[in-house]
C-alpha cells in the first residue's frame, strides 16, 4: 500500500468575489521510503500541495490518503520543514530540536538522548548550546532537519528548504540529506523549482504544468545510484530531459503573465 | 567600567546636569521671583536631604510602591486574560475589542468620582484607579503582540501536533515575548501616572500625597524636592527595570537594540 495516495480533483482560493483555481487533476501515489521530487513554475501550486499533504489546509475538492485514511488535520507523523523554517529564536539549537519531544511530553532523559542522536547525526553537537541567530543559514537548515527528524516522522515535506543558501552550503547539504535520508529511511516529499537540485535527490520527479490551473504534466524515475552529485553525467542527462518539459510550462507562465 | 563609556556618556551628562544648575542658580541670583515662589538649587537639595533623614520620603516610597504593585499585578493578571480572550475568540474581539478601545482612551483620572463613591477614600480607591488606568492599554498591547507573531511559528506548532493553552504557552507568548515587554513598560508608566494622580486628591500618605502636603504648608523647596524623587524612580523603573529586561530578551532573540 503506498504511504500517501493523493487524489485531488480541483483546489481553489477564493479571491476577491471569485474563485482562484489552483490546480486540478492531481494524482499520484508515493511508497514508503520515497523520495519524491516536486517541479513546476511558480504559481503552479507546489506549497499548496504540500501544505494539503501536512494537513495545513485542509479545503480541497478530492482526497489524500495517509495509510488508507483520510488527511483532514495535522499529524505529527507528517512534518513539513517550512521555506522560512520558522526556528524559534527564544530557544537554543538543542531546545529547538527539542521542542516537539517535549510538547508530547516525552520524558527528559529520552528526550536528551534522541536530541543528542540528532545533533550528531547533522554534525551540529558543537552548536548545540548557540542561539540560532548565531549560526549560519547551512546549519539552520540542518537544525530545521533535526527538529523535524527528532519527532521520527514516516514522511518530510520539505518546500524548497534550500533555495535560500549559496552554491556550497547547498552541495554540501544534497549530500548530508542523501545520507541522512539513507540512514533514517523516511519518505520525502521535497518541492522545488531547481531541476538539478530535485534529479541530484529525487528517486521520482513529478513535473506540474504551467498555471493557471496547474496539473501533473510528466515523471520521470531517477535510477541512479547514490551518493549522486550535481555535477554527475548521469544527473545532467535526466536534467536535460526534466528542463524539457519544464522549458515549454516556464513559458508559458511568462505569457500568462506578461501578455494575459 | 571602560574609560570609553565615562568618556561618551558620564562626561556629557555631568557637564549638561552641571550647566543646568548653574543656569537655574543664576535665576535665582536675577531673583525672577520671591524665594517661596522660585526655590534655589540648594533649598530643594536640603529639603531633599531633610525628606530622607526624616523618613517621610522613605515611607512615602514604600506606600506608593505597595499600592503600585498591588494594582498593577492585577492589571497584568486581568489584562492578561482579557489580552489571550481577544486573541482567542474573534466574536469578542469584535464586540468588547471597541469597548476596550473604549477604555483605555479614558484618562485613568476619570475613575476617581466612581471609585470614590464604590470605595470612599480609601485604599481601595486608588488601587481601584490604578488597575483600571493600566488594564486596559496592557490588554490591547498584549493582544496586539500575540496577534502579530510571525504565522510560520504557529504553523510549526500546529504541525508539531501543538495546540490550544500548549500553543499559547510554548508558541505565542514566547515569540511575542519583546512586544510584551514593551506593553508591560507601557502600562507600568500608565499605572505610575494613575497613581500619583489618585494619590493627589486625598490624605493618602504616598508619595502623591507629600507633593501636595509641600503645596499646602507653601513649602516649595519640599514640592521639588519630591517631584525629583517621582521622576527619579520613574527613570530607575524605566531603565534600569524595564530596559535591563528588553535588552536581555533582544540579546537572546538576536534583534537590534532598539
Amino acid at each position: 500500500m503506498p504511504i500517501l495516495k493523493v487524489d485531488i480533483a480541483s483546489k481553489s482560493y477564493p479571491a476577491n468575489a471569485e474563485t482562484l483555481l489552483v490546480f486540478e487533476k492531481i494524482r499520484f501515489e508515493i511508497g514508503r521510503g520515497e523520495f519524491v521530487c516536486l517541479v513546476g513554475p511558480s504559481g503552479c501550486g507546489k506549497t499548496t500541495l504540500l501544505n494539503i499533504l501536512a494537513g495545513l489546509d485542509p479545503r480541497y475538492e478530492g482526497e489524500v490518503l495517509f495509510k488508507g485514511r483520510r488527511v483532514d488535520g495535522c499529524d505529527a507523523d507528517r512534518l513539513m520543514i517550512f521555506q522560512e523554517l520558522g526556528l524559534f529564536p527564544w530557544l537554543t539549537v538543542r531546545e529547538n530540536i527539542a521542542f516537539g519531544l517535549k510538547c508530547k511530553k516525552v520524558p527528559a532523559a529520552k528526550r536528551a538522548r534522541i536530541c543528542s542522536e540528532y545533533l550528531h547525526m547533522v554534525d551540529l553537537a558543537r552548536f548545540q548550546d548557540s542561539y540560532i541567530h548565531e549560526i549560519s543559514a547551512g546549519m539552520k537548515q540542518r537544525v530545521a532537519l533535526a527538529r523535524a527528524l527528532a519527532m521520527d516522522p514516516e514522511v518530510l515535506l520539505m518546500d524548497e528548504p534550500f533555495s535560500s543558501l549559496d552554491a556550497q552550503a547547498r552541495d554540501l547539504l544534497y549530500e548530508e540529506l542523501q545520507r541522512i535520508w539513507g540512514i533514517t529511511k523516511k519518505t520525502i516529499v521535497f518541492v522545488t523549482h531547481n531541476v538539478r537540485e530535485a534529479v541530484c535527490l529525487g528517486d521520482r520527479i513529478l513535473v506540474f504544468s504551467a498555471p493557471p490551473v496547474a496539473r501533473l504534466k510528466a515523471s520521470f524515475s531517477v535510477g541512479l545510484p547514490r551518493p549522486r552529485t550535481i555535477e554527475a553525467n548521469g544527473v545532467i542527462d535526466i536534467v536535460k530531459c526534466v528542463f524539457g518539459e519544464l522549458k515549454s510550462e516556464i513559458r508559458k507562465t511568462y505569457d500568462h503573465e506578461f501578455h494575459p | 567600567m571602560t574609560t570609553n563609556f565615562i568618556r561618551s556618556r558620564i562626561v556629557p551628562c555631568a557637564l549638561f546636569y552641571t550647566a543646568l544648575l548653574l543656569g537655574w542658580q543664576v535665576l535665582v541670583v536675577l531673583r525672577i521671583g520671591p524665594s517661596y515662589i522660585f526655590p534655589s538649587p540648594l533649598n530643594v537639595a536640603l529639603s531633599l536631604a531633610e525628606g530622607f533623614r526624616d523618613r517621610s520620603f522613605w515611607f512615602g516610597i514604600l506606600v506608593s510602591f505597595r499600592r503600585l504593585l498591588t494594582g498593577f499585578s492585577l492589571a497584568i493578571a486581568v489584562g492578561g486574560v482579557l489580552g489571550a480572550l481577544l486573541l482567542k475568540s474573534r466574536t469578542f474581539e469584535k464586540t468588547a475589542g471597541s469597548l476596550i478601545l473604549g477604555l483605555q482612551t479614558l484618562p485613568s483620572i476619570c475613575w476617581f468620582p466612581l471609585a470614590l463613591v464604590w470605595f470612599g477614600l480609601s485604599e481601595g480607591s486608588i488601587i481601584f484607579v490604578v488597575v483600571m488606568g493600566s488594564v486596559f492599554s496592557f490588554t490591547m498591547t498584549i493582544h496586539a503582540g500575540l496577534k502579530n507573531i510571525p504565522p510560520i511559528y504557529v504553523n510549526i506548532g500546529r504541525n508539531m501536533g501543538v495546540r490550544g493553552p500548549a500553543l499559547l504557552w510554548d508558541v505565542f507568548i514566547p515569540a511575542a515575548l519583546p512586544s510584551l515587554l514593551l506593553g508591560l513598560r507601557q502600562s507600568w508608566a500608565f499605572a505610575w501616572r494613575s497613581l500619583l494622580a489618585g494619590e493627589l486628591l486625598f490624605n493618602s500618605q504616598g508619595l502623591g500625597f507629600l507633593l501636595n502636603m509641600g503645596r499646602e504648608l507653601n513649602d516649595i523647596n519640599r514640592v521639588v524636592a519630591v517631584m525629583l524623587v517621582i521622576m527619579a524612580i520613574g527613570v530607575f523603573i524605566d531603565k534600569l527595570v524595564f530596559g535591563r529586561m528588553e535588552l536581555a530578551v533582544r540579546t537572546r532573540y538576536g534583534l537590534k537594540p532598539s
